[in-house]
């Protein structure tokens, strides 16, 4: 009796485990085209296209492709944040194989990437000449002139503020009323802070959420704030103008008290947008959706066409042709086409993606996108405006490296509070534990 | 005090003689313990069941509540079969990754357990050349951290053509040194050489030895450690999104995306963790009683 | 196939016996063959697969140590042992370990307390005993992820629940996420909440393999039910208690998810004040740096430090754990 029920189970137990194991090993995705074995059968091939976060693109957009261009066939690989489609994308380079035919990459990874432009197809073509605003060409080309993506969005940034708040404060509520307060297009940040005095003054709370995302602003606007672009030399601790930054934030934020003291992201800034924890954030397009959904229920946010410095950008996406891809040439033209000014106005309806395309941003679209919870204001004519000269800093391979240090100096004294005299002594010596 | 070990009961009198021994030998005749004890298990209980009872929360609630209240509510509110279809019917692929995640939860449970109880049952109860060395370097290779294993597995991944199959997951998970470990602790001290030695005599071949013998005498260590390899498995997130991505996802890497924007919609996240782990609950629930008797079958240190 | 109870010991039996003789010669090398060679066989299956998941990724890791390798860039230099000098200087790997440390004793040590205290509750002739017992694994079951999501909310620095509860009772608010410390005891909690019941039901199993009649002795001996958990339970469960030490040990010492999820930038802290060793290898590996040889130096040298660590605790468990009753003798292994 035992016998027998032990062989039984040993039979189900044989007979399950092969069909298991049968099932695994058939059951890859149908187009697994990972990396050199693409199916390339008479002309049919399979593109992978890899992006993260929300890039706005819709199976309706690819079937039209597909329509459009009959042998492709196309699938979406989506990472859930920009990080692990960072760890993804690294990984795979690393070993040599496993990329999509097209991966889409961030803004802050470039630095690093453009240190080996050889991974990736030089995407430059006089058909997409033009397209993109300068800045944005310029972020994703090699000192040698090799472009190495097509931009998708940016992050243009204004000032997000609570009108209610600020009226509370005596201080103006009408969004171009704000604007001419913050200073219109001539804003600096010295008048940026003299606004958050006031209003902190009168009323006691605090004006911008952190410290650390104030000096993201500053040093963005900075050509060459830690390098040299020539030699690319480590300046940071040379350059004034670093050290200027760092106390001025730190000025504002422990001295003056205007910092809600949070880290950016963290539990505790999220939960601050229902307890009227600030009235300001500098916020890109991205950012307005995050912004409605933290402070849900809440009325009384609005954007101001002002950006202290003129103007500034916060992310941005671009999509690039890893060059160990097998269908490198047909990438390319779905990179272009995905692109194009029609499909990222299309990617913004759906996603708000702030288009890079010089032809998008004057499309009527973009001009007459209003956002409901922001008091209908004019996100997309402020964001165009917001985008016009744009500096991009130069960075180079310690860039971030440099920039992690000072941000957790900042941090430390904004949110822990620690001495800023002493954050700085920190900072200096891993700067010059550099190399 | 060297009471015979149930399994040799069983094995010299019958499987009646051997449950009857178990009964005796089994807690039984111990009077029952009072409120104090069954106080301390409901706060152990409650303290272990409340962060899931809170993402339960989480997840009938709905975004716009729980930004402006971080506990929504004491009770659950209704939104929770809406979020959960919300879950299903989104496009991060829930019912592949569920079937991918038992797929490769069952077959890697299954293959530690036979593959480690091999391996235990060698090490613990054969002789051989190099047994203590071998054995000490399996429990030394447990020991080295397994962040940059990422790359060089990736690679070998790559090479075998691989990448995006669940085999990729698989197969790195059929055997680890941990069950080794465990089952060579379980079986020097549950299995009593003279079992082995009557089966020897009798003729039997080493492979009989070890599946008439070995494996029964094993069953509590072996229930125990499928149980938990079947969990590790169907938690493990990190290699199954490097190798496998969303086209192809088991449970975890599927739900991840479900933070997939700036904005995270808690209650939908929630939802999917919810989800995630009603499968593990019903099994518990449905298997729950034998697997915990087949991790209590006393085998008895002879 | 049960065997006959009462069988002469091989080599003892009657040349004149009225059994046929055995047949010797190819079956009976070949019984010799199946004795010497099965263990390796047995063992191998685990080993061929080791060597391709395991083994190849730690001969890696030691050959990429001593080269200049950047992640993307590739195998550099020949750079010596100067990785592994250049990581005893950097301030973060010391507090790595300092951290390391501290959540390691933070978690292990209340885990595997409270771990025997629960398992011998559960030891004891309960009700629904099913399902007290599979109740302690629920945590097991929860994704890390969403425990640290779960977590975050209740170790906020200014909006969590655990300062607001601290409130009631009159205690200014902890730094959860600012000070080193009272970071530490939010990871270690979150590690312990996981793990706990897993120890639990290890322990609960070899408790229920010690036989009655040693409780039954020390009941006619006079001793109280604590005297019995301390002189009776402990020394038995001896071996799986020293298992379960050293398991926890390595795994403590490698603790990676949850101080990484603790907050959004994964980094430990901006002071690291959480960040263990292995989310320092993390990131020199796949970080800023992409130093690849750096990280593997560092793993290396976590590597033999677990070794020496888990060495001492095996060391120090078998010295509490032991007790006046006798060893068990061990068995004789059966030569053939």
């Amino acid at each position: 009796m035992r016998k027998t029920t032990r062989k039984a189970w040993a039979l189900a137990a044989g007979v399950t485990g092969i069909a298991l194991v049968a099932t695994a090993c058939s059951s890859s995705d149908d187009a697994g085209t990972d990396g050199d074995d693409a199916t390339a059968d008479g002309g049919n091939i399979t593109l992978t296209v890899a992006t993260f976060n929300e890039f706005g693109y819709t199976d309706e957009m690819f079937d039209r492709y597909e329509a459009e261009h009959p042998g492709v066939t196309i699938e979406q690989k989506v990472a859930a944040t920009s990080n692990e489609a960072r760890e993804n994308l690294n990984t795979r380079l690393a070993a040599g194989s496993g990329t999509a035919d097209i991966e889409a990459i961030e803004v802050d990874w470039l630095p690093e990437l453009l240190l080996y432009p050889d991974y990736f197809e030089d995407l430059s073509s006089p058909d997409v000449e033009g397209r993109w605003l300068d800045w944005k060409v310029e972020q994703a080309t090699t000192p040698d002139g090799k472009l190495i993506g097509y931009g998708t969005d940016i992050g243009p940034e204004g000032i997000a503020y609570r009108a209610d708040l600020f009226e509370a404060a005596g201080l103006p509520t009408d969004r171009d009323e704000v604007a001419e307060l913050f200073g219109g297009d001539d804003a600096t940040w010295e008048g940026f802070f003299e606004v958050g005095k006031t209003y902190t003054a009168a009323t006691g709370k605090p004006f911008f959420d952190s410290a650390s995302a104030i000096y993201q602003g500053m040093v963005n606007q900075e050509e060459a704030a830690y390098e040299d672009p020539e030699t690319g030399d480590v300046i940071a601790l040379d350059n004034p103008r670093v050290k200027e930054m760092y106390e001025q934030v730190t000025t504002a934020a422990a001295t003056d008290n205007l910092s809600a003291h949070f880290s950016q992201w963290s539990d505790d800034w999220t939960n601050s947008f229902q307890t009227d924890g600030f009235a300001v954030m500098l916020a890109p397009g991205w950012m307005l959706g995050v912004i409605e959904g933290n402070a849900a229920g809440v009325e009384g946010w609005d954007l101001a066409d002002v950006f202290p410095g003129g103007a500034g950008n916060w992310g941005g996406s671009f999509l690039t042709v890893p060059e160990q891809g097998a269908n490198v040439e047909a990438a390319k033209e779905l990179a272009a086409w995905l692109t194009a000014p029609e499909q990222q106005i299309e990617a913004f309806t759906n996603k708000g993606t702030f288009p890079s395309q010089v032809e998008a941003l004057d499309s009527d679209e973009i001009k007459s996108a209003t956002n409901e919870f922001f008091n209908n204001a004019p996100v997309g004519a402020i964001l165009a405006n917001r985008a016009q000269g744009v500096v991009v800093p130069f960075k180079g391979p310690q860039y971030f490296t440099i920039q992690d240090a000072i941000s957790n100096a900042i941090v430390e004294v904004d949110v822990n509070g620690a001495d800023p005299a002493a954050q700085w002594d920190s900072f200096v010596q891993v700067v010059q534990g550099l190399g | 005090m060297s009471a015979p070990s149930v399994p040799y009961i069983r094995q010299t009198a019958g499987a009646g003689a051997a449950r009857a021994a178990q009964r005796s030998r089994g807690h039984g005749s111990e009077r029952r313990p009072g409120w104090v004890t069954y106080s301390l298990l409901t706060l152990a209980i409650l303290v272990f069941a409340s962060p899931i009872y809170y993402a339960f929360l989480l997840a009938s609630s709905d975004a716009a509540t729980i930004a402006q209240n971080p506990i929504p509510s004491l009770i659950p509110q209704s939104n929770f079969l809406e979020n959960a279809g919300k879950v299903l019917a989104s496009d991060i692929n829930f019912w592949k990754a569920l079937t991918n995640s038992v797929i490769v939860a069952v077959i890697t449970s299954v293959s530690v357990v036979l593959f480690s109880t091999l391996a235990g049952f060698s090490f613990a109860k054969l002789r051989f050349r190099g047994r203590t060395g071998l054995l000490l370097f399996v429990i030394a290779t447990t020991a080295v951290p397994t962040q940059l294993g990422i790359v060089p597995l990736f690679i070998v991944m790559a090479e075998l053509g691989w990448l995006g199959k669940l085999i990729a997951v698989i197969v790195p998970g059929l055997v680890t040194a941990f069950g080794v470990f465990w089952m060579t602790q379980y079986l020097e001290s549950a299995l009593p050489y003279e079992l082995i030695e009557a089966a020897r005599v009798d003729g039997a071949s080493m492979i009989r030895t070890f599946w008439s013998i070995a494996l029964p005498a094993a069953r509590p260590a072996a229930v125990m450690l499928g149980l938990f390899a079947f969990v590790g498995s169907w938690t493990n997130f990190f290699w199954p999104f490097i190798v496998l991505g969303s086209t192809n996802p088991t449970l975890p890497v599927a739900l991840q995306l479900l933070q997939a924007s700036y904005f995270k919609d808690m209650s939908l996240i929630m939802s999917g963790v919810v989800l995630s782990a009603i499968p593990l609950l019903i099994l518990f629930v449905v298997a729950g009683r034998q697997l915990v008797a087949g991790i209590m079958a006393g085998a008895v240190k002879g | 196939m049960a065997t006959s109870t009462t069988q002469p010991r091989a080599g003892r039996q009657l040349p004149d016996s009225p059994r046929p003789p055995r047949r010797v010669g190819f079956s009976q090398t070949l019984g010799r063959w199946d004795v010497k060679v099965s263990p390796y066989l047995y063992i191998s299956p685990f080993f061929l697969l080791f060597g391709l998941t395991g083994l190849f990724p730690l001969a890696y890791t030691a050959y990429v140590s001593v080269y200049d390798w950047h992640l993307l860039g590739g195998q550099g230099d020949f750079a010596g042992f100067s990785n592994f000098a250049f990581v005893f200087q950097e301030p973060n790997f010391w507090k790595g370990l300092r951290n390391t440390f501290s959540i390691f004793l933070l978690s292990t040590i209340p885990q595997l307390m409270v771990a025997v205290v629960l398992a011998a509750v559960l030891d004891a002739n309960l009700r629904a005993k099913t399902f007290w017992r599979m109740g302690v694994l629920v945590p097991y079951v929860v994704a890390p992820v969403a425990v640290s999501l779960i977590f975050g909310k209740i170790f906020a620095d200014q909006s969590g629940l655990a300062n607001s509860l601290l409130g009631v009772i009159g205690i200014d608010p902890i730094k959860w996420h600012g000070a080193v410390l009272p970071s530490h005891i939010a990871v270690a909690t979150m590690v312990n909440f996981r793990w706990t019941g897993y120890n639990t039901l290890i322990l609960l199993a070899a408790m229920q393999a010690v036989p009655r009649e040693l409780y039954e002795a020390a009941v006619i001996d006079g001793a109280s039910r604590l005297r019995q958990f301390f002189s009776v339970t402990i020394p038995q469960i001896r071996p799986t208690v020293i298992f379960v030490v050293i398991t926890s040990t390595i795994g403590g010492l490698q603790i990676f998810d949850e101080p990484r999820l603790f907050d959004q930038l994964g980094q430990g802290g901006p002071g690291r004040q959480w960040m263990t060793v292995t989310m320092y290898i993390y990131e020199l590996g796949f970080g800023n740096q992409k130093s690849f040889g750096r990280a593997a130096a560092v793993a290396w040298v976590l590597f033999l430090i677990i070794l020496a660590v888990g060495m001492l605790n095996f060391w120090l468990t078998r010295r509490i754990a032991s007790d006046a009753t006798p060893k068990e003798a061990r068995r004789k292994k059966v030569k053939r």
